[in-house]
């Protein structure tokens, strides 16, 4: 032991033999901190809003087809939504995902329709392509070091480019999207619950493993918390970016395939809509459960929190505007409700005070700082 | 005789069940330079905070200034003309230049159309700076000033206005973020102003400073007043005792050691940055420091040993127990050497991670199960067996890193380096914000770390990590090896004039 001090003897580091003593108390300690407010707010204001629409809406709402509703009309977005998890996790905004999705789906769509692939061909054509936009992103953002939030508003643009060039802006139909074997991909059910609800629960316990499981995901939360310390213990903060890129592509890609199956159509703008949903969702996901990192059960909890609403809201008025606010509201009494402890992205949060005066001494003068630039 | 210039008493403060600060009474005679210390979590920052008005004080304090009672809750115009605040942060925006610092708090000179005067506004804010003669350029940007150059710019700040000279100037921790030749200069533009009538009320965990600046020193220690005393009467010896609480050795300083007969790290012409040319040896065992002032290039020496330098390197090295061949030196990272980084918080600790994931960062391949999977028992077992063997003052692998002091994230920091079993060990101002009890443990820990046979760099400006550790002391100057001293021959003043070229 070292010398010690005598504020060193008023707290011995025993704590693992207290909380074997004490197991019960430990427990029911933990039990109350995981169903506290501040962890799992959003059950909470969940079980509001159903119990809210079931008085306004008593006939339609509390219905097995809204709960039904409510879990196949927002996989999509679900998976949208996760796609943005990990780099988020990571630090990295991939705002192009919504127009990879709808990259992937008049993609698909057209290589069905007017190139006749085989749904098997045109999925594999239609995912390569969003490969190749996940490395673009991934290229421009961590090889030329763009902001990403810029960055993938950028390649966001590029696809767009992309899409009319496909699809002269219009919504690309036929039969062969409604054919068996590429409608099933979402439309095959089990009592009514359709796979995409699969798929989503896959996709949740895949980046749930991968952030809270592995080292991988370790590695990937301290890059977003702090690059720079990550690197000096050999996290490899450049690739993690690089992939998280790469995988939220595939996922939005992949979210796209199964929005052309559901609607039976290539659509340009099939995206688009999901963009401020899927970001809401995040952000609202990140302050549930693991609070301060986005996760993938936060961000699936959010997505039915916000789905519910908004179905509740059309059955019980028909008024078009109240989905958006509804969204908008959510997120910011989510985010105020945590009291701003949700950590804010690197553009938005800069480091405070004058750089060189963060610790003292600091070697950060004339321009000299210490580790900024490339990965080791 | 004239009355106290701001006096408290009776000053309690709670945070949830924490007692900051209990009865706390200060009195800053006027005309004085009243030091306030205490070690990290002492509750002086809270002090300073309430009387800055950011935090409320418990009700029955009494606060007064020349005798007029004044309320502590609320940040009223006559407290803010006369006491003023230069935080340890200093409060400036770096993209901005002084005038525009300036007129953030005190506000544009302008015209009836509202654009603003700059002439009028350079030469009112030149007039601040210059009695302070370091030839600040008011109109640059302050990141492309010197420490000691945006320290007055905040000090200047905090003086707008106050021409009437009576009133009491708290300074919190300014040399922080100076380096050891500037600090001279800070001192005396302190004096200066007392001089000139106002009293100063100096915050600081370094004792070196009270006995260089202050007239009299109040302890603070768990949030009460241990003591005031007149400086002349304390020796650094029974301060120490004051602040510690208990008996600590002041003089750490180690016998010389044996010659460098068998090598663990071996750097040949290492350029990088304002790096000319630095060759070194250390050998097992040894405590090398590293020092010189800032700018020199001594402060890169660690970083890129570890392959941490941003930039182009050039040079070799080589890690004798590892491996015969040598490494270039933009290769360094490979060897996988760790650094205990100068910037705690920027470069050291993931703040939103608790200690155990701090600790485990570079541990995790250590640590898999099954399909990729962290091993969850494994991870908090070694993350307590270190935070045990360090001791670190937690209450768990659990807790969050930025609820420990700042001496006990360097623990963490330092741990997480040892648990690697490295040969070598550098370290960048290991004892920066660590107040004097941490500060010890620290040194016995590095201490014992080399007696096991550990190679440690110590890139110190802080002399008196130099004079504490190291049994030889590279001083650099222009990016070379300017000096070497070693054993006996280490003292303050050698470092001070080889730091300086002033032998």
């Amino acid at each position: 032991m070292t010398s010690t001090p005598t504020r060193a003897a008023e707290l011995p580091p025993s704590a693992p033999h207290r909380s074997a003593v004490f197991v019960p108390g430990a427990l029911g300690r933990r039990a109350v901190a995981a169903l506290s407010f501040r962890n799992i707010g959003a059950v909470y204001v969940w079980l509001v809003i159903v119990v809210l629409f079931s008085v306004w809406a008593p006939d339609t709402f509390p219905t097995i087809i809204t709960v039904k509703q409510v879990l196949n009309g927002n996989a999509v977005a679900g998976l949208v939504a996760l796609s943005v998890v990990p780099p988020l996790a990571a630090r990295v905004f991939d705002l192009s995902v919504a127009y990879t999705m709808s990259l992937t789906s008049v993609l698909t769509a057209r290589f069905l329709v007017s190139a006749g692939l085989g749904p098997g061909a045109a999925i594999t054509l239609a995912m390569a392509a969003a490969l190749l936009i996940g490395v673009v992103n991934g290229i421009v953002v961590v090889v030329l070091r763009v902001d990403s939030f810029i960055a993938t508003l950028a390649t966001g643009a590029l696809i767009q480019s992309l899409i009319t060039m496909v699809t002269n802006d219009s919504s690309i139909t036929g039969v062969q999207l409604l054919a068996t074997p590429f409608a099933s991909i979402a439309q095959l059910d089990a009592d009514g619950i359709t796979l995409p609800v699969l798929y989503l629960l896959l996709a949740a316990l895949a980046i749930w493993f991968l952030l809270e499981h592995t080292a991988t995901g370790r590695r990937l939360y301290a890059t977003g918390f702090n690059a720079d310390a990550a690197r000096l213990q050999g996290v490899r903060t450049d690739r993690l970016r690089f992939l998280t890129l790469v995988a939220s592509a595939l996922l939005s890609g992949f979210a796209g395939i199964v929005f052309a199956s559901s609607v039976g159509s290539g659509s340009p703008t099939a995206g688009t809509p999901y963009l401020l949903s899927a970001y809401a969702a995040a952000f609202v996901g990140a302050t549930q459960l693991r609070a301060g990192r986005f996760n993938a059960w936060g961000t699936v909890l959010a997505v039915l929190l916000l789905g519910t609403g908004i179905t509740g809201l059309g059955l019980a008025t028909s008024a078009q505007w109240a989905a958006s606010l509804f969204t908008g509201s959510v997120l910011i009494v989510a985010l105020v409700l945590t009291g701003g402890r949700i950590a804010l992205p690197a553009v938005l949060r800069r480091r405070k005070g004058i750089p060189s005066t963060a610790g003292a001494g600091t070697p950060a003068e004339s321009g000299t700082p210490p580790v900024t630039g490339k990965e080791t | 005789m004239t009355g106290p210039a701001l006096r408290v008493a009776a000053l309690s403060k709670r945070f949830g069940g924490t007692q900051a600060l209990r009865d706390v009474d200060l009195e800053v005679a006027s005309g004085e330079i009243h030091a306030l210390i205490g070690p990290n979590g002492s509750g002086k920052s809270t002090l300073i905070k309430i009387l800055a008005g950011f935090h409320h004080a418990e009700p029955g304090a009494v606060a007064e200034l020349d005798g007029e009672p004044f309320d502590l809750g609320h940040v009223t115009a006559s407290r803010h003309d006369r006491l003023r605040f230069v935080h340890q942060e200093l409060g400036l925006v770096g993209e901005l230049s002084a005038i525009d610092n300036l007129a953030l708090s005190h506000g544009f000179a302008r015209t009836a159309f509202g654009n603003i005067r700059w002439p009028e506004m350079e030469r009112r804010t030149t007039a601040l700076v210059e009695r302070f003669g370091l030839g600040i350029d008011v109109r640059r940007p302050l990141v492309t000033a010197t420490p000691v150059q945006r320290a007055v710019v905040a000090i200047a700040a905090a003086l707008q206005g106050w021409e009437g000279g009576r009133g009491v100037l708290v300074l919190d921790e300014p040399t922080a973020v100076l380096p050891p030749g500037e600090v001279a200069r800070l001192f005396d533009i302190v004096r200066e102003l007392r001089d000139a009538g106002a009293s100063v009320l100096y915050v600081s965990h370094r004792m070196d400073e009270i006995f260089a600046l202050a007239d009299r020193v109040t302890v603070i220690r768990g949030g009460r007043r241990i003591a005031t005393r007149r400086v002349a009467e304390l020796t650094p010896r029974s301060l120490a005792e004051l602040m510690a609480g208990e008996e600590t050795e002041t003089d750490h300083r180690p016998a010389p050691s044996a010659g460098a007969a068998d090598p663990v790290l071996e750097v040949r012409d290492l350029w990088a940055g304002p790096l000319r040319g630095v060759d070194l040896d250390l050998a097992r065992g040894e405590r090398l420091g590293i020092t010189g002032l800032v700018g020199s290039g001594h402060e890169v020496v660690p970083y890129v040993a570890c392959g941490a330098h941003a930039g182009p390197v050039s040079g070799r090295l080589r890690l004798p127990e590892r491996s015969e061949r040598w490494t270039e030196a933009r290769d360094a990272g490979a060897l996988g050497l760790p650094l205990v980084p100068a910037d705690r918080a920027g470069e050291g600790v993931i703040g939103d991670f608790s200690v155990g994931e701090n600790l485990t960062l570079p541990l995790l391949h250590r640590l898999r199960a099954r399909a990729g999977r962290l091993h969850r028992r494994r991870e908090s077992a070694l993350a307590e067996d270190w935070i045990r063997r360090v001791g670190v003052r937690t209450a768990g692998p659990g807790a969050r890193i930025t609820t420990l002091s700042g001496g006990n994230q360097q623990k963490v920091v330092m741990a997480r380096c040892l648990a690697q079993r490295p040969p070598v060990l550098a370290l960048c101002e290991p004892t920066a914000g660590v107040d004097v009890a941490t500060r010890l443990q620290l040194y016995d820990l590095i201490e014992r770390q080399a007696d096991e046979g550990m190679g440690v760099i110590v890139c110190s400006s802080d002399t008196q990590d130099l004079l504490a550790l190291c049994t030889r002391v590279l001083v650099v100057r222009d990016g070379r090896i300017a000096r070497e001293i070693s054993g006996r021959d280490i003292t303050e003043p050698a470092l001070v004039h080889a730091m300086e070229g002033t032998e």
